[in-house]
């Protein structure tokens, strides 16, 4: 079914590309929605259950992709540990980047009590990392340059931070947390409003980070790929000079994606770290 | 003047500004990073992690400005 929906997907966008080169020039398709078409959302499918209207969207299904890819690593890595064997391979790896997660990540910045985090942050780190590769093969999407998902990462972000704080001080500690002791008394109303708006900035500046550094790149390849049409439809000759610098431009600015991805999942995992560190064990 | 226009004006400028505070943050940083391992060459990896990290959250804010700048341009 997957497979049935990938293919819908690449006819439909098939479809699209044929009819935006030939309106080569602003006129028909204007840039800025051939831009705004490739990055944004499409509903593919709907499904009616009852009186619900499902809509199955693009990045709907690359989210269940990259997650179903981040369970089959996961289990595949497994694997290589039967019979007490000294994992290789892909095993190797992944045992590398979860031990690299929980001693410099989840150890250093939660405390002695911080292994307990590290599913929760190996489940970030891996997600994002995955959903943006797989936002660079063609005809795909990255599910989080869709602000609902990172808007979804970041509420479970949201949810372990106050859990760790909650956990170890009680609903009323926490809180109390919030403003350090010792504080002139005519501060306080200054301080209490800042610091619980502060925990909510915290991730919400996560969840649009992400979202923006995501989006970001992938509306430059897309300017940069449409620089070909742009081009042609001034001069054909000017189309094919635009080919290869096009091209050029946009493989470089797809391996700094590349980085980019790693960057922004490795920052995600180490903000959330850091900041559940500050709830669980405050440093007042 | 026409308020759309006004409009592409404003994100123009916003960019511009942006991206001229997000060079000179990340290039102070870039700067810092260059002296610390020149002053200690044992330090480089863990002055490189610093770095990048720091680089990432100047961006996050860069990239807030930058939502801002393209809602200019796409909202009517």
């Amino acid at each position: 079914m997957i497979g049935q929906l990938l293919l819908q997907v690449a006819a439909e966008h098939a479809a699209e590309h044929a009819a935006t080169t030939e309106h080569a020039a602003p006129g028909g398709h204007s840039p800025a929605e051939v831009l705004m078409h490739h990055v944004t959302d499409r509903v593919l499918y709907t499904v009616n259950v009852g009186s619900l209207h499902l809509p199955i969207t693009k990045h709907l299904v690359f989210f269940i992709t990259a997650a179903a890819l981040v369970l089959l690593m996961a289990r595949l890595a497994l694997r290589s540990y039967q019979k007490g064997a000294v994992p290789k391979g892909l095993g190797a790896a992944v045992e590398t980047i979860v031990l690299f997660i929980r001693d410099e990540i989840a150890e250093k910045n939660i405390g002695h009590d911080g292994r307990v985090f590290t599913p929760l942050l190996c489940s970030f780190f891996f997600f994002i990392l995955i959903a943006a590769l797989i936002g660079l093969m063609p005809f795909s999407a990255t599910p989080t340059a869709n602000i609902s998902v990172t808007l979804g990462l970041a509420v479970v972000s949201f949810v372990a931070m106050q859990y760790a704080g909650i956990r170890n001080y009680g609903v009323i500690g926490h809180f109390k947390n919030l403003v350090p002791p010792g504080l002139p008394l005519f501060l306080l109303p200054i301080m209490i409003p800042v610091e619980i708006l502060g925990i909510f900035t915290k991730p919400f500046a996560l969840m649009v980070r992400l979202f923006a550094n995501m989006l970001a790149g992938h509306m430059v390849i897309t300017v940069l790929l449409m620089l070909i049409p742009i081009m042609a439809s001034a001069n054909a000759l000017f189309g094919w000079v635009a080919i290869p610098i096009s091209l050029g431009l946009a493989l470089f600015i797809m391996l700094l994606e590349l980085l980019v991805a790693l960057i922004q999942a490795y920052i995600f995992t180490l903000l959330t770290a850091i900041f559940i560190g500050m709830f669980a064990h405050p440093a007042h | 003047m026409n308020a759309q226009a006004l409009a592409y004006f404003a994100a123009g400028i916003g960019a511009g500004l942006t991206i001229m505070g997000a060079a000179a943050g990340i290039g102070r940083l870039a700067a810092a990073a260059m002296e610390g391992i020149a002053r200690q060459p044992a330090a480089a990896g863990d002055i490189r992690g610093a770095m990048i990290v720091a680089a990432g959250l100047i961006e996050g804010a860069t990239f807030f400005s930058l939502i801002v700048a393209i809602l200019l341009v796409l909202l009517k």
